[in-house]
Order: C-alpha cells, then sequence, then structure tokens
C-alpha cells in the first residue's frame, strides 16, 4: 500500500491545484457578523452623507436666467435673435459676502451637446494640430467638413461649430460700475490644454490655416480667437476648449471665468451688479435656457445636494434593513416567542 | 436453380444474396454522394463519422450557428462593418467569433478523426475471403455481399454470415455473443444439413466457390434474435432462421473454422442496425441558456426598436429647431435616422450577451474536463494507469443533474466472474463470504497435479474430508459436480481447459477439480473423472436437460462398479420439492440457503438418487417411444417422464456461487439512490441474473416486492393510475401495500414486453409514471436497440437527465441516446468507450464523477453563467437610460477601451476562478451527503425564474449605474467623460462586489483575481487615456487625461461608490437573509440528518421467497441433447433439417 501511494504521490499531475484540494478560506459569515456589518455600513453612509451635506449647504450659489423669455427682462430684446450684436443687462444684489473665490459659469438647459452626431462630428487629429486634416477632415465632421466652395473648414464639425458664443463682463455698481476683473486662464483641464489639443507650429499662427475656412457659425476663425493672448488663442483658446469638453446631460453649465482680481480675491463684497451680456447664441427655438452661474467651490467641486442626501438615504436604508434583519432572526431564531 | 419471381412466394423476403456472385451485387452497389444515396448493396465499411473534407465547413457552421448567441454574433459583425451604424469598432466582435467558431470546429474535427481512426482500425482487420477458388487474407471493409469467408477460432465475425458449414461434426460451432447482448455464455450455431453434407464430404475450396445458392431474407433491420430467410439451392428451398446466422461482432469460440456467406454487410448488420445515430450533446443548462440568449436577443432588439422610434420622433420634432444640429436634417430624413440607430443600438447593446461568455463557458467546461481526468482517484485499472476521462468536454455541468442512471449489467456491474464461495454439504457450511475472495487465504492444493488456481473457498476442513474420505457425503457432492453439467474439455498447451455454455456451469466443475474430482472427458456416452487420482469412466445413459420451466437438470450415469445413478441440480425450489420424505439436513441446508441468498450468492442444489435397473429400463422404453411422437403433447409427456425419474432425491448439498461485482458496486448504488438518483438495470441477460444481481448489487432491497410479467401488464393496461390501484387490488394482493411501500417495488421488464410497447404508444408514460413510484427498473432481454429506445422513453416522459453507463458494444447506442454516455474502459473492448462521453475505469467511481466532480461543475457553471449574465446586461442596458438622455442617439457612455475591456479583462478573472475553484462543500462532504445532490436534479441553480430573477436584478444595477451619477451631474459643471469614468467605476466596483459575494471559497488565486482585475482596470484606464497613446493616434484614444482628472476627484469616488453600493444592496441583503434564516452551522444539519453512508444489513427476516437460485444457462434450453444424440461428436448421423415444400 505504502509504494502504490508513493507511486501516485510521484505523478506529476498530483498537486493540489490538480486534485482540488487548494488550502481555501471558506468564511463562515453568522447573523452576528452580517446585523453588525449592516449597521457599520450604514453608520459610515450617514457619515459621509452627514459630512457632504453640511460641505453642500456651506456653498453658495447665485443662479440667473437670461434668456429673455419674460418680457420683463432686459435680454427679451435679444432673444428673438434679430438684433445684431445685441447686448443686455442682468442686475443682481448680494446682501452679503459672496464668500471664496468666486467662479463664473454660464449653464444651457435642453441642450443636447450628448447628442451622437453632436460629440461625433469632430476631428481630434485635427484639433491636435495634425496639418494633414486641415486640408481633408475626416467625414465624421459632414456636413462641417467642407464648405460649400469644397473649402476644409477647421475646426470642422459640429461641436466646434456650435461654440457658445455669449460674452460676459461684470460689473459692481458702486459710484458708477466697477470692473470686476475675470480670470479667463485655467478654466480648462490641464490635459486639455496640454495633449489633447494642439496649435499647428507656425509662426505667424494663420499660416497653417491657408486655404481653410472658418466654421460659418464663427464671426471669428479660430486663430483670431483672443489676438491679446498667443496661449490663449487657437486651439489653445480656453473658451473652446470648456466647449469642446462635452457636457453628458442635457442640462451642464460650463466654467466661464474666475474671479481672482486683487480685490475680488476673497469674495464678492455686498452691494448691487451687473453682468453685461452680448447675446449672441440662440436657444429659444428649442426651448432651451441661459443662465448664468456664480458659485463658490469645496473640496467637493460645486453645490451638490443630491449626493448628501443620497448617502442619508441610502445608510438610512442599510439601518432600516438591519433592524428589519434582526426582527426576522428573532422570529426565525426563537419562534415560540412569537 | 437461381432465386427467380416464381421461386419466391413469400413477399417479405426480398433481399437477395447471391453467393459467389460479387458481380450482381456489384452492379446495385450502394453509392452516395452528399445526401443523396442510391443502390442497395452497402458495403462492409463502419462510417461513424460524420465529416468529409468537403462537407466539414457547412455542417460544422450549420451545427455552431444553431446556437442562438453565434447569429447573433454575426448579426453584429455584419453591423459593425457599416460604418454609418457602427458605434463601436468592428474588431471588437469578430475576433472572439472567429474564436469561438473556431475553437469549436476544431474540437469537433478532432473528434471525428479520432472516430475516422477507430473506424479505420476495424475496417482494416483481416479475414479469409474466398476469391477465385482459393482463400486470400483480405480487410473486412472489402468483405462483400456473397462472399463466402473463413472464419477461425477467437476470430470476431466481420459481416452477418450465414453459416454453410463449420470443421466440426455437424457443422455446429460455438459464438460468444457478449458484445451483442452482454450474455456470457457460448451459444452455438448450426449449418443446414444441405450445406453441411455437400461441403464437408468435400471440404475443399473447390466446392465453397461452387456453392451459388441464392439467399431470400428480410431487409436489414434491427433485430438480433430473428432472422426469416431460404436458401434456394439446386432447386430446393430450406428455410433459414436465426441458427444459422452468425453475426458481426460475435466471437468464434470452441470451433476451429467455420464457412458462411456474407448476408449483410456494413451498416446493414444487425448489430450496427442497432447502433443508433450519432447525435450532438446539449446539456439542458446550455439549451436553457439558449433560450434566455434568445430572450435576451429579442429584448434588446425590441428596446433597440424602441429606443428608434424614440430616435426617429427626436430627430423629427426637435433636431430641427436646434440651429446646431439642424444642418443633420438636410442629410438623413427622419426615418433613415430611426434605421441606422436601431442598429447602432443593435451593437452599442450587444456587450449584454457578449462572446467571452461563449470563451470562458468554453474554457471553463475543458478545466473542468482535466480535473476530472487529474483526479487521482478516479485512476484505474492495473496500476492506476486508466485515468478518468472526459471525452466530450462540454457536459460537465450536467453530471450534476443526473436522474436516471442506466447501467448496463456484464462488465459494468458484475466483472463477469463467477466464484465458488460456498457450499453446503450434510447441513454444514463451507467457506466464509465475510472475507472477500481476494483476501481469503488459497488452500494448499500442490497434491492435486490438475490444480490451476482461481478457488476462492478457503476451507480446510472440506479439503481434510474429501482427502481423509470420510465424508461419503461431500464425495457424492463432488462426483454430482463433476458428472452433471455439459461442459466440453479441451487440451491447451498441456493444461485442461473447461468449454461450457454457461459460466456457472464453468465455475463449479472448475471448483471441483481443484478439490480433485476432475472431469476430464466425455463422449457421447460416457464421462471420464478422476477421484482424486483415481480414473473413474462412468457410462452416460440420459440427460436430462435444463429448460427454463424445469429449472433443473440431471445426468443419469452407471457407475463404474454397475450401480445406476441420477445426479441432479437446479434451483431450490425445484429440488426441494422432489426430495424424499425426512430426508437428512434438509433444516440446516434450509438454513444455509437463507445465508447464502443473504450474501447474495447465487445458488444450487445437488441431489442423488440411485435408480433401480427395472425401472431405468422401463422408463427407457417410454422414453424411447415418446421421442418418436410427433403430436403436439410430446414435450408434456417428456415432461411428465422427466418428472417421473427426477423424484424422491436425496439433497447433498447446496453450491453458493458469487457472481463477482466490480469493486465498490453496492456502496455505489446505495449511495446514488441517497442522491435521488433512479439507478435502472438494462441487460441482455436474463431475468433471473439480472434479479439476482440486482439484489447483490443493492440495486433492490432485500425486501423489495418486483412487479412483472402479467402483473405488469394490468398495472399497465389500466386507464389511469387512480384506476390502477383499485383495480389490481382485486387482481393481486400487492396493491394495498403499494400505497404504503411504493417506494420498495422494483419493475421487471424484459424485452418482448418492451417491444409491445411500441403497439400501445400509451403505455410509455403509464410505465413511466410507475417506474416513478418504484426504486428502480429492470430491463432484461433487452437488445441494443431497445436499451436505446429505454432511454428515449425516460427521456420522453420525464425531464431528468439520463446517464448511460456500459463497456460493451451493445451499450453504445444507449450510450448514444442518453444525454450523457459514461463508457468503462474495460475488457470488453473499446467501442463503450469510443461512442462514450466519459470514460471511466470503474463503476464505482461514478459516484465521484457524479457527486463530487458533476455536483460542483453544475454548481460553477450555474453560478458562472448568472453572475456573466449580470455583469454584461447591467452594464450594457445602462445605454438605455442614457438613450432618453442623448435623444436617443446611440451615444455611447463608455469609451470604446472600456466596453472592450470590461468583459475580458476588469471582470473576467474573478468570476473565472469562480468556475474553477469554487467549492460549496468539499470532496468528503459531498461524499458524505449525497442528498446535496438533489439540488442540481431539482435545478434550484438554474432555472428560468432564478434567470428572470438575475435578469432583472441586472435591469435593476443599469438603472442604479445610470441614475444615481445622474443625479450628480445633472445641472453640473462635470463633463461627458468624467461621467463615463464614473460610471465605469462603479460598474466594476459593483461586478466585483457581487462576485465578491458569490465565491464561498476563497483560494489565493480567487483573492489574487479580485486584487488584479480591480487594479487592472485603474492601469488599463490609466494606460489607454494617456498622452502617449492619444499622440499616437487621436481618434482611437479620445479621452486623453480623464483618467487623472477623475481619479482625483473626491466627488467622483463618492458617487462611483455610492452607486457601485446601491447597486449591489439587494443582493447584499438576499445573501444576509439568506445566512440568518440558515439555521447555525449548516454542514452540522446535514450530519444530523444523516451519518455516512452505511451499507443496510438484510435481516433474518427473509423467507423462502427471498432466496436467489439461479440456473444460469442459456436462455431457452440446455445443449444436453446436442451431446445425447452426439451432434457434438464426430461420429453420428446428421439431424434432419427442416425443408419447406
Amino acid at each position: 500500500m505504502p509504494k502504490k501511494e508513493l507511486e501516485t504521490a510521484n505523478r506529476p499531475d498530483n498537486t493540489a491545484f490538480t486534485q482540488q484540494r487548494l488550502p481555501a478560506w471558506q468564511p463562515i459569515l453568522s447573523a452576528g457578523i452580517v446585523i453588525p456589518g449592516f449597521v457599520l455600513i450604514g453608520l459610515a453612509f450617514i457619515g459621509i452623507g452627514v459630512a457632504l451635506f453640511l460641505t453642500s449647504r456651506n456653498i453658495t450659489v447665485l443662479e440667473m436666467d437670461y434668456t429673455g423669455v419674460e418680457t420683463t427682462s432686459d435680454c427679451y430684446k435679444c432673444s428673438a435673435g434679430t438684433l445684431p450684436n445685441c447686448v443686455c443687462n442682468l442686475y443682481f444684489t448680494l446682501n452679503e459676502t459672496f464668500p471664496g473665490t468666486v467662479y463664473f459659469y454660464y449653464g444651457l438647459s435642453n441642450y443636447f451637446q450628448s447628442y451622437r452626431k453632436f460629440g461625433a462630428s469632430r476631428d481630434d487629429n485635427q484639433l491636435s494640430g495634425d496639418t494633414y486634416y486641415f486640408t481633408s477632415p475626416l467625414a465624421v465632421c459632414t456636413p462641417y467638413q467642407y464648405d460649400v466652395n469644397n473649402n476644409p473648414i477647421v475646426p470642422c464639425g459640429i461641436s466646434a461649430n456650435s461654440m457658445f458664443n455669449d460674452t460676459f463682463n461684470l460689473y459692481q455698481l458702486v459710484n458708477g460700475s466697477k470692473t470686476v476683473p475675470l480670470d479667463g486662464r485655467g478654466i480648462a483641464w490641464w490635459s486639455d490644454y496640454n495633449i489633447k489639443f494642439r496649435n499647428p507650429t507656425s509662426d505667424p499662427l494663420r499660416n497653417a490655416f491657408n486655404g481653410t475656412v472658418k466654421p460659418p457659425f464663427w464671426s471669428k476663425p479660430v486663430f483670431e480667437l483672443d489676438l491679446t493672448d498667443k496661449s490663449n488663442n487657437g486651439f489653445l483658446n480656453q473658451d473652446f476648449l470648456v466647449w469642446m469638453r462635452r457636457a453628458a446631460l442635457p442640462n451642464f453649465r460650463k466654467l466661464y471665468r474666475r474671479i481672482t482680481g486683487p480685490d475680488y480675491a476673497s469674495g464678492l463684497p455686498p452691494g448691487n451688479y451687473t453682468i453685461e451680456i452680448a447675446y449672441n447664441y440662440p436657444v429659444m427655438s428649442f426651448n432651451g435656457r441661459k443662465k448664468v452661474v456664480l458659485s463658490n467651490v469645496s473640496w467637493m467641486g460645486g453645490k451638490n445636494d443630491f449626493l448628501g442626501v443620497a448617502y442619508l438615504v441610502v445608510g438610512s436604508l442599510c439601518i432600516v434593513m438591519s433592524m428589519v434583519m434582526l426582527i426576522v432572526y428573532a422570529k426565525f431564531k426563537f419562534p415560540d416567542d412569537v | 436453380m437461381k432465386g427467380d419471381a416464381t421461386a419466391n412466394p413469400d413477399t417479405d423476403v426480398t433481399w437477395e444474396v447471391k453467393a459467389n456472385n460479387r458481380h450482381f451485387h456489384k452492379h446495385q452497389r450502394r453509392q452516395s454522394f452528399l445526401c443523396f444515396h442510391w443502390g442497395r448493396y452497402g458495403d462492409n465499411v463502419v462510417r461513424s463519422f460524420k465529416y468529409s473534407p468537403l462537407t466539414f465547413l457547412p455542417l460544422t457552421l450549420y451545427e455552431q450557428f444553431q446556437r442562438a448567441a453565434n447569429l447573433y454574433f454575426l448579426l453584429v459583425v455584419v453591423m459593425q462593418c457599416v460604418p454609418v451604424i457602427s458605434s463601436i469598432p468592428w474588431y471588437t466582435t469578430i475576433i472572439p467569433l472567429f474564436i469561438v467558431l473556431s475553437v469549436r470546429g476544431v474540437k469537433d474535427l478532432a473528434n471525428d478523426l479520432a472516430r475516422r481512426r477507430s473506424d479505420s482500425q476495424i475496417n482494416r482487420r483481416s479475414c479469409d475471403v474466398l476469391i477465385s477458388q482459393s482463400f486470400s487474407p483480405s480487410q473486412w471493409k472489402d468483405v462483400c455481399v456473397g462472399d463466402v469467408l473463413r472464419i477461425h477460432k477467437d476470430q470476431i465475425i466481420p459481416a452477418d454470415l450465414l453459416l454453410l458449414c463449420s470443421s466440426e461434426p455437424h457443422s455446429l460451432c460455438y459464438v460468444e455473443t457478449m458484445d451483442i447482448d452482454g450474455e456470457t455464455n457460448l451459444k452455438y450455431r448450426q449449418a443446414l444439413a444441405a450445406t453441411h453434407t455437400e461441403m464437408t464430404s468435400n471440404p475443399t475450396e473447390q466446392t465453397l466457390a461452387a456453392f451459388d445458392g441464392t439467399v431470400f431474407c428480410e431487409e436489414p433491420n434491427n433485430r438480433l434474435y430473428t432472422f426469416r430467410g431460404e436458401l434456394h439451392w439446386r432447386g430446393e428451398c430450406h428455410h433459414l432462421d436465426s441458427e444459422h446466422i452468425l453475426l458481426r461482432g460475435t466471437v468464434l469460440r470452441n470451433t476451429d473454422a467455420v464457412y458462411g456467406v456474407a448476408v449483410y454487410t456494413g451498416s446493414d448488420t444487425k448489430i450496427l442496425r442497432n447502433v443508433g445515430r450519432h447525435r450532438v450533446k446539449m446539456t439542458h443548462i446550455e439549451k436553457l441558456l439558449n433560450n434566455v440568449v434568445i430572450g435576451i436577443v429579442l429584448f434588446l432588439l425590441l428596446v433597440a426598436l424602441l429606443l428608434a422610434v424614440g430616435s426617429g420622433v427626436f430627430r423629427r420634432s426637435v433636431v430641427p429647431q436646434m440651429e446646431f444640429l439642424s444642418v443633420i436634417t438636410s442629410v438623413n430624413s427622419p426615418e433613415y435616422t430611426a434605421f441606422l440607430t436601431f442598429w447602432s443600438y443593435v451593437i452599442l447593446l450587444s456587450p449584454a450577451m457578449p462572446m467571452s461568455l461563449y470563451i470562458t463557458f468554453e474554457m471553463i467546461h475543458v478545466v473542468h474536463s482535466l480535473f476530472i481526468g487529474w483526479d487521482v482517484e478516479m485512476r484505474g485499472g492495473e496500476d492506476n494507469s486508466i485515468p478518468a476521462q472526459a471525452r466530450n468536454t462540454s457536459l460537465n455541468e450536467e453530471l450534476g443533474q443526473v436522474g436516471h442512471l442506466l447501467s448496463d449489467k456484464t462488465g459494468t456491474l458484475t466483472q463477469n466472474h463467477l466464484l465458488f464461495r460456498q457450499c453446503c454439504i450434510a447441513g454444514e457450511i463451507y467457506g466464509d463470504t465475510s472475507v472477500s475472495a481476494e483476501e481469503s487465504e488459497t488452500l494448499d492444493l500442490s497434491w492435486n497435479p490438475f490444480s490451476c488456481g482461481g478457488l476462492h473457498l478457503s476451507d480446510q476442513r472440506l479439503v481434510d474430508r474429501l482427502r481423509g474420505q470420510r465424508c461419503p457425503d461431500s464425495k457424492q457432492f463432488l462426483t454430482a459436480l463433476t458428472l452433471c453439467h455439459t461442459v466440453m474439455t479441451e487440451w491447451r498447451e498441456g493444461a485442461l481447459v473447461y468449454q461450457a455454455a454457461s459460466p456457472d456451469e464453468e465455475a463449479l466443475v472448475g471448483a471441483a477439480r481443484e478439490l480433485g474430482w476432475v472431469f476430464l472427458s466425455r463422449t457421447r456416452d460416457s464421462l471420464t473423472i478422476n477421484e482424486l487420482g483415481l480414473q473413474r469412466h462412468y457410462h452416460l445413459l440420459t440427460i436430462l436437460d435444463f429448460t427454463s420451466q424445469r429449472r433443473r437438470m440431471s445426468v443419469l450415469v452407471r457407475e463404474p462398479e454397475g450401480g445406476l445413478k441420477l445426479y441432479c441440480k437446479g434451483a431450490d425450489i425445484v429440488i426441494l420439492e422432489r426430495l424424499q420424505k425426512d430426508c437428512p439436513h434438509l433444516e440446516s441446508t434450509e438454513r444455509a440457503l437463507d445465508l447464502f441468498a443473504q450474501s447474495s450468492l447465487r445458488t444450487l442444489c445437488i441431489a442423488e438418487r440411485s435408480v433401480p435397473e427395472a425401472k431405468w429400463k422401463e422408463w427407457c422404453k417410454t422414453l424411447h417411444q415418446t421421442v418418436v411422437l410427433t403430436t403436439h403433447d410430446r414435450e408434456d409427456i417428456l415432461e411428465q417422464l422427466y418428472d417421473d425419474m427426477e423424484r424422491d432425491l436425496k439433497l447433498l448439498g447446496v453450491t453458493a456461487i458469487e457472481d463477482r461485482l466490480q469493486d465498490g458496486v453496492p456502496q455505489t448504488i446505495t449511495m446514488l439512490r441517497q442522491a435521488g438518483l433512479k439507478v435502472w438495470m438494462l441487460t441482455g441477460d436474463k431475468k433471473e441474473t439480472a434479479v439476482n444481481i440486482g439484489y447483490s448489487c443493492k440495486l433492490l432491497d432485500p425486501d423489495t416486492r418486483l412487479l412483472e410479467g402479467e402483473e405488469l401488464r394490468q398495472l399497465l393496461r389500466a386507464p389511469d393510475e387512480e384506476v390502477t390501484f383499485s383495480q389490481s387490488s382485486v387482481t393481486g394482493l400487492w396493491c394495498v401495500e403499494m400505497e404504503l411501500a411504493r417506494d420498495r417495488s422494483a419493475l421487471v421488464l424484459t424485452g418482448p414486453e418492451l417491444a409491445e410497447f411500441n403497439s400501445r404508444p400509451e403505455w410509455g408514460s403509464r410505465f413511466m409514471s410507475l417506474a416513478g413510484l418504484c426504486q428502480s427498473v429492470l430491463c432484461c432481454r433487452v437488445t441494443p436497440g431497445q436499451k436505446a429506445d429505454v432511454v428515449a422513453l425516460i427521456r420522453k416522459h420525464t425531464s431528468s437527465i439520463t446517464m448511460a453507463v456500459g463497456d460493451g458494444a451493445n451499450d453504445v447506442n444507449m450510450i448514444k441516446t442518453a444525454h450523457i454516455g459514461v463508457g468503462l474502459a474495460g475488457v470488453e473492448g473499446g467501442q463503450a468507450v469510443l461512442n462514450a462521453d466519459y470514460s471511466l475505469a470503474q463503476f464505482s467511481f461514478l459516484q465521484r464523477l457524479l457527486l463530487v466532480h458533476g455536483r460542483w461543475s453544475y454548481r460553477r457553471i450555474a453560478v458562472f453563467l448568472r453572475y456573466f449574465l449580470y455583469k454584461t446586461s447591467s452594464f450594457a442596458l445602462v445605454h438605455i437610460w442614457f438613450g432618453f438622455f442623448n435623444g436617443f442617439s446611440a451615444q455611447t457612455l463608455y469609451e470604446n477601451w472600456f466596453i472592450i475591456l470590461y468583459t475580458v479583462v476588469y471582470t473576467a478573472t474573478p468570476v473565472q476562478c469562480l468556475a474553477i475553484f469554487e467549492q460549496d462543500v468539499g470532496v468528503e462532504g459531498s461524499l458524505r451527503w449525497p442528498d446535496l445532490y438533489k439540488a442540481g436534479q431539482r435545478q434550484e441553480l438554474f432555472n428560468p425564474f432564478l434567470l428572470a430573477f438575475t435578469l432583472l436584478y441586472a435591469v435593476y444595477t443599469s438603472l442604479v449605474l445610470f441614475f444615481v451619477p445622474l443625479g450628480v451631474f445633472h445641472n453640473s459643471a462635470l463633463d461627458y467623460q468624467t461621467m463615463s469614468v464614473t460610471v465605469n467605476i462603479a460598474s466594476v466596483l459593483s461586478a466585483t462586489t457581487e462576485i465578491v459575494l458569490l465565491t464561498g471559497h476563497w483560494t489565493k488565486w480567487n483573492v489574487l483575481a479580485v486584487c488584479v482585475s480591480m487594479s487592472m482596470y485603474i492601469v488599463c484606464t490609466l494606460i489607454t487615456q494617456s498622452r502617449k497613446l492619444f499622440e499616437m493616434s487621436p481618434v482611437d484614444y479620445y479621452f486623453p487625461g480623464v483618467a487623472q482628472n477623475a481619479f482625483a476627484s473626491p466627488v467622483v469616488w463618492l458617487t462611483a461608490l455610492l452607486t457601485a453600493w446601491t447597486a449591489v444592496l439587494p443582493s447584499f441583503t438576499v445573501h444576509a437573509l439568506n445566512i440568518i434564516l440558515t439555521k447555525p452551522g449548516r454542514h452540522r444539519v446535514h450530519s444530523i440528518k444523516r451519518g455516512a453512508v452505511e451499507l443496510q444489513q438484510s435481516g433474518f427476516r427473509r423467507g423462502d421467497s427471498h432466496r436467489r437460485s439461479s440456473y444460469a444457462m442459456s436462455q431457452s434450453r440446455g445443449i444436453g441433447h446436442l451431446i445425447t444424440s452426439g451432434a457434438s461428436f464426430r461420429s453420428t448421423a446428421p439431424p434432419v433439417d427442416r425443408r419447406c415444400t
């Protein structure tokens, strides 16, 4: 017998794996682990939820619609879209200081940046500065691939063509109006600015765009987006980058500026303000809305009550569940006591 | 002279064979091209393969595209090649599809090539064919209908032959039919007297070559035991029946050579007609999966359709208003947009049913099969050199669901090896069965020059008594054993070899030889034996032969001293009632019979009688008068005459023969029965033997009531089950108890009864419902085709999984028909193994195969499939919800790379590990609690309900995966790509959490797999979204920097965590409730319910009716008449043929 065992043990395939005898841990769970586990997880979620909720509460947000639907609105005159270079004002009053660095967003509703054609209709090769695609943009850009004269459009595609072109100026109304400086640097992603979007290497920049035409909706070609700042011009224009970073859902905001001026670095002081809006972008036709949003941020980004509340709800659900389990367990364990 | 229309009045016998006329048959050679066949006479080639080079590709594709999934994948591939539609790149589907198809194809091809090899091995076997006046060796495949063949001793017969003559007197020959019906005894066949006289008087090749008879017989059929035909030769017509036919697959024994004409060849032969078709087997789970796939695909198509309608509406009513999108209107009409979107959504939702499911499924099957092959506990044979083998790698999970086990008897349950284990002489029991045959010490028999070992009755007392001549009873007993039989002797290489028609007789005569009573030779009227070195001649007066009614045989001999002695052996019931009054030792002998019966030994009573000379003379005279009678009552008169002689017997003793079971058979069957399997025995052997083995291998309990014959027929005839019981309570007594003791009954069905089922289809269901109440069913005297019919019957009337176990060619059909076929790699040749799905070395390995490997496989695969569908559906269905927020435009929520890698990299390994390593209960536990197996039979882990539940859960998860992030991202500055990464993290997290929940057996590999796949997600995401790859190809890697950004954002992580937890919360709750509701220590629960499997030891309560005596002769009657008529000796006149007018 021992000889036989020795022989089989020596077979090459007699290992713990082939014999399915790998050492293993079989967790034996019991009610004593499961119910407290649920309670703990529930408490943890409630903890996170409370933290998130409080944080979110501390974020100040000021959201103002300027679409001009109401006739009382100053922008009503522009909303029809018939006036060229229409400018309207949006007044607001702060009763107390708007604390922290204030971020200036514009928001759009009912706007389908998530439509497949919208996202697909762009040429990342072109935008990464590959001049080959300046002359022959990808076919996905259709119908903004070539213009009627068969000149290639740069930047091509629906995404670029539909770039948001309202501009905003913020004034504090103290003794006349005082411009609140808006900082347009650093509003785009670092990776977009440094990796994804590249200008063609030519000096001056416009030379690279010879033989191309601007997108039909644009008032000026891409190499003239910001003539004052070379590093903010062409495909590296940060407003362009922000626009080209698609929103996931039809209601979204995009960062427009940060308010970092010396007088406003720690927030907007109380007072009256006006936003001067160059109203160019039409949204009324599809019942869209345009907004400006002023907000400060925390570690969790912008205001987001949903997350905190959701954590609280799920956490409480766990606690409730553990209670139910406890009752079930008690009834099951001691059926005579029922 | 040649058969023509007038010579052939019987219209049934239309198969015409002209001996030695190849030209005639060649003319009508059966030929085929593709699926068209014409011609009449096939060649002698076995073709069990399926593919030819020409048909392989279309056939394999046809087979594979019967799987709904493959068709669907093909559709998706085609769609993805259309750029307008394609929302994800084409290679994501076509490469896996190609892999799936080719892996399957190669596997099928390999199996087919193996079949081809084994076929050609058979086709190349050699035999002697008479070609132009001389026998020349040729191969089996070259044998044609009408050829005259010469078969030598121990050769296998290559085709169904009409026996012309043999080297033996009267052209007798013996064949072994084990491969055909599983019977181990020899059968004799005899040529027609006409051919015999002609051929043997001048046994040259010229006479055979000149033979120009024509055989008219039935068209080829699968009835093994019948043959009808006529031989037209020299203007005469001779009737032929199965006694004149040598079937392909039988082995010639004890006969130097036979000559015969091939009547049926190749696929026309009776055995091949019984083989059945090769069919592609598909497991229940796979079928269910196929249906589910169809369901899922239909669902996806429906959803895609709805989304497409949505997209059309959106395109018509919303898009034109949006300046930035309105240009699209110039490109496509709304209808066309909807049409394209439909296909885009089909592609987009296709990951819900990924190809990798099938690849992984296949891979897991292979690993499970390897586990079976690797298992050292399932190695058998000498030196443990035969491993278990999964020849069909795709049936593993079904091993865990078997409900009916159908087993062959000979060679499967039994070793086909009879041992003389005990005897009772003059009331005293010799031998001991408490020790197994191997362990019993061997006696010193060196004093006996004829001894050649093999005696397993170790009792020195008996030897001492015999040698000391102290016990006249024992002397008489052995003399009876030596004289009363129909065994033939033969000297082979200096050793005495016994050739018996029945293995029982061989065992008895052999045992007598070991003990010093040596049967040396016989002639027509004498027997020579050697009693302890003393040679004695007995004059054989007559043999009162065995028949199944008489259940006994006797010989009447004249002793050398002159006295007349009748030695009789037979079943206890018939012998005991013929004993003389106040026979000594009767009580102790009956006790011995009970004892033997408990040890499941086959018993025979041995008795003697001294016959007065006058009585013999008178009896002899009557006998002669009776024999020449031709009236119908001849048999009855003979019976009475025999009865008259076999009376006033003096009981000498009882023999007890053990039909050796394979190792561990009773334990295995007991365990399998505990595991809820119905074990049936299907055998070609006769009823007595089958029932006897049924008891000894614990298939039947000692007190099991057998339902057979007329009783059974009555039950079947009853209109419905209710009435069944009431009605038969009038006719029988058992039915009242039946209600109480349902599980204590067993059905015994014979081949002819089974044949009646064909004409009464309603019996089938009734039989099955009856069988469902009984503990077992024994089918005896069934042909290979009928074995398959029984399997088909079960398959038709129940939903349970059938498994057929066998070892011989006669089991091939049943093995092919059953859901799972198991071949025992044993003695009977490889036919069964070649056609089986699994091959084992021993029957007892079945318990490990089923209870351990099968159960695990079922569990693993069920969990695997459910989880896989969950994880893929939950992640793909998100696109439905996203559709509402992107104008139903078929926008993906994920990066392409995530879609590709999600199933294959991020969530693949943990579930693979689960499917390979998972064990809910270890090996020992699985064998200790056979009850656990019932989960598989009840399909508890994979059924439509559970699947629907799983899919609903997947829908829930997909809702959570989309709408929780939606809440966070709504109206925020966070972009689409960040949301994409957030949902990605959440789906990977929830899929991983789910598998962590499902895994109950954590090996280091499971831990590693979970860690690796999670980190792979991070790593791969960072890689595909890296600067380098983007710069290489901006269009393919269009997510640069998103991951870095997102991973650094607490909101992303918090959202993902919340989403994942909410997604798996129901599963967590269900698991938790399960744990709470399970009594603590569930493993201990089982041990309370039932301890380790113990073999039930039967008590002493059995009466006579439970004694099992068996006289294992050929089914109808013995061959005694051949001995006494002298047919087997070379001297006397030929028997008379029946001639038709």
